[in-house]
């Protein structure tokens, strides 16, 4: 009697035991799932600029840039003051307005433009470089100074004056409620007409982002 | 098995040395991911502090950078939602108040550098981070930020008369003055201590700021026979407590339910199961229900034990208390400036006092940062 009890209770003991482990396994299990993701990091991804990457915010990112400025270099083009010109224009990049909450490296949008047009416009429009005016002057002084030859006469001044102004605005909305952001960045371009200060064309293009940052920082 | 559970980031914690430029840097580089951006905002504000802002605006780039990359599903915040990680699992980007001092600290390296718009950008994703508090009256309410954000645009040559009234509307403390276009010099002054975070309830998940005390409260500029006093336009310790409760107070609320809960049960089925076990024979079906409740007790306990709410204290524990500024107008060249602190009842704390020497530019404004804890003598 007394071994058949031992064994019972045993067997009771034992019936549990698959429950016991289950939970221990579900234990165990909940935290081998809940394991580092990536734990050796991710390799380096080259990526297309106009692709979205796995690192992303609301903000002004590569794939609008690209995104913006290609829509502007193709509307540039069409313009009749441009396709149409007799002689070719010359464009000058004025800085365009960050109004948005995102502090970015604003030179970037019209340096692309300018690289957009210079080499699919087979020389429609030139750009001066303006940008360049302390460099091209010591140049110039040691021409006329003899320190360095000439190829024309250093006296004559040949610096071109500007047609056309390019200069854009950048300007957001932003918006923060209990459902996430949301920011909204309308970019707009214009060309200007140097001498009359019309505006001559005016392009613009608008990102619309929103998200929501995990419970854990709400 | 556990505790090697709780553990994700195998990075152990750096040793201190009480240095902050040795300890910053050491932690960016070596410390656990999950400091880093804390990291970066402690160095960056000592940095600013010391006058080296290239190394505050490498810092403050990066940690915005992950600051601005925290929207859809992360993994160490997940990890920080589950009942066995403590929230400090997450990577720290700080509290709404402490991301906008990051912000903040971004925008005026801007506009030393000549980019009052980029600084503007900054003024207003400062502004943005105190969105979508609790109560609305305390959404966005930094009176400096909104101050600066409108004498940017004035400095653009745009209108920032809305940016101005809005400022008037949140200034508590002070009263500030329209802007003055021909003003070139800025000084953007901070005193006092912040606050620090702790952890009350139960099981330490509840977060709260405590306020330190903090001797200065006035500020004030002289540059030869003028002299201008500022009292403070903001205060973060009252900035970090009217937000009102955060999402993940109820996450950790729920977590302390449970440990609470497993806790008792455990309790219970411990005790049931032992006396049931103990008082009867060993054949009996008690005996065995008892066993079953001992288990069970004991596997409830296991729960309790692993299950981790404290609240994730991290603070970014070098930040001022006040805020403020002062600007007037300094023909270019070098200027003498010594900037006073002044406590509550208005006398000088000579211990605090700052003497700076500002070259003012051509054609440009200068912004000068003046804190407390600015090393002195400075050439800015």
């Amino acid at each position: 009697m007394t071994s058949h009890k031992t064994l019972k209770s045993w067997t009771m003991i034992n019936s549990r035991l698959p429950l016991t482990s289950v939970v221990l396994a579900a234990l165990v299990a909940g935290c081998a799932s809940s394991g580092v993701r990536n734990p050796s990091g991710v390799p380096v991804t080259e990526m297309r600029a106009d692709e979205r990457g796995f690192v992303a915010g609301t903000g002004i990112e590569s794939q609008d840039i690209v995104r913006v400025t290609d829509k502007m270099a193709r509307e540039i083009l069409s313009i009749p003051q441009i396709a149409n010109a007799q002689g070719t224009p010359r464009i000058v990049l004025d800085p365009i307005k960050n109004d948005t909450r995102f502090p970015i490296n604003k030179d970037i949008f019209l340096t692309r433009i300018r690289a957009q047009l210079n080499s699919k416009a087979q020389g429609k429009v030139l750009f001066l470089a303006r940008d360049r005016m302390g460099t091209l002057e010591r140049e110039q002084q040691l021409k006329r100074s003899g320190q360095v030859t000439s190829s024309s006469d250093p006296n004559v001044v040949e610096f071109r004056g500007a047609d056309f102004f390019l200069t854009g605005t950048l300007q957001g909305l932003p918006t923060r409620t209990g459902a996430g952001i949301s920011d909204y960045v309308l970019y707009t371009f214009q060309l200007i007409d140097a001498r009359t200060s019309d505006i001559i064309w005016e392009g613009f293009d608008e990102i619309k982002k929103q998200g929501l940052e995990d419970a854990a920082y709400r | 098995m556990l505790a090697g559970c709780a553990t994700v980031d195998r990075k152990p914690a750096v040793p201190l040395t009480g240095d902050i430029m040795i300890d910053g840097p050491n932690a960016i580089e070596n410390g656990p991911e999950r400091d880093r951006v804390l990291w970066q905002y402690r160095t960056a504000a000592a940095a600013m502090r010391r006058g080296e802002f290239e190394l505050a605006k490498r810092y403050l780039d990066d940690a915005l950078l992950t600051l601005g990359g925290i929207y859809g599903p992360n993994e160490s915040a997940r990890k920080a939602r589950s009942l066995f990680r403590p929230e400090s699992t997450k990577t720290f980007v700080g509290e709404p108040y402490e991301r906008a001092m990051a912000y903040f600290y971004r925008g005026i390296l801007y506009w030393m550098d000549g980019e009052p718009d980029n600084a503007r950008a900054c003024f207003r994703s400062a502004l943005f981070e105190d969105a979508g508090t609790e109560e609305e009256r305390y959404a966005a309410d930094y009176a400096l930020f909104e101050y600066l954000e409108g004498l940017t645009s004035v400095k653009l040559g745009e209108d920032g008369s809305d940016a101005f009234e809005r400022a008037v509307k949140a200034s508590r403390l002070s009263q500030l003055p329209p802007y003055d276009p021909k003003a070139n010099v800025l000084f953007l002054i901070e005193f006092g201590i912040g606050p620090t975070k702790y952890a009350t309830g139960q099981y330490g998940e509840q977060l709260r700021f405590r306020e330190n005390p903090s001797a200065p409260r006035t500020a004030a500029v002289t540059v030869g026979d003028q002299k201008l006093t500022a009292g403070a336009c903001d205060d973060l310790y009252f900035q970090a407590t009217t937000r009102g409760g955060r999402v993940m107070d109820h996450v950790l609320g729920n977590k302390a339910v449970f440990k609470s809960t497993t806790s008792t049960l455990g309790d219970v089925g411990i005790i049931s199961g032992a006396v049931l076990a103990g008082h009867r024979g060993r054949n009996s079906a008690a005996d065995e229900v008892g066993v079953g409740l001992l288990a069970a007790g004991l596997i409830s306990k296991l729960f309790s034990s692993a299950t981790t709410p404290a609240a994730d204290t991290r603070t970014w524990d070098n930040l001022a208390r006040y805020l403020t500024f002062a600007f007037l107008s300094l023909p270019p060249g070098e200027h003498a400036v010594t900037v006073e602190f002044m406590d509550a009842g208005g006398r000088l704390i000579p211990s605090l006092t700052k003497n700076i020497t500002v070259n003012v530019p051509v054609g440009r404004d200068k912004i000068v940062f003046v804190s407390d804890r600015s090393t002195t003598p400075q050439t800015l």
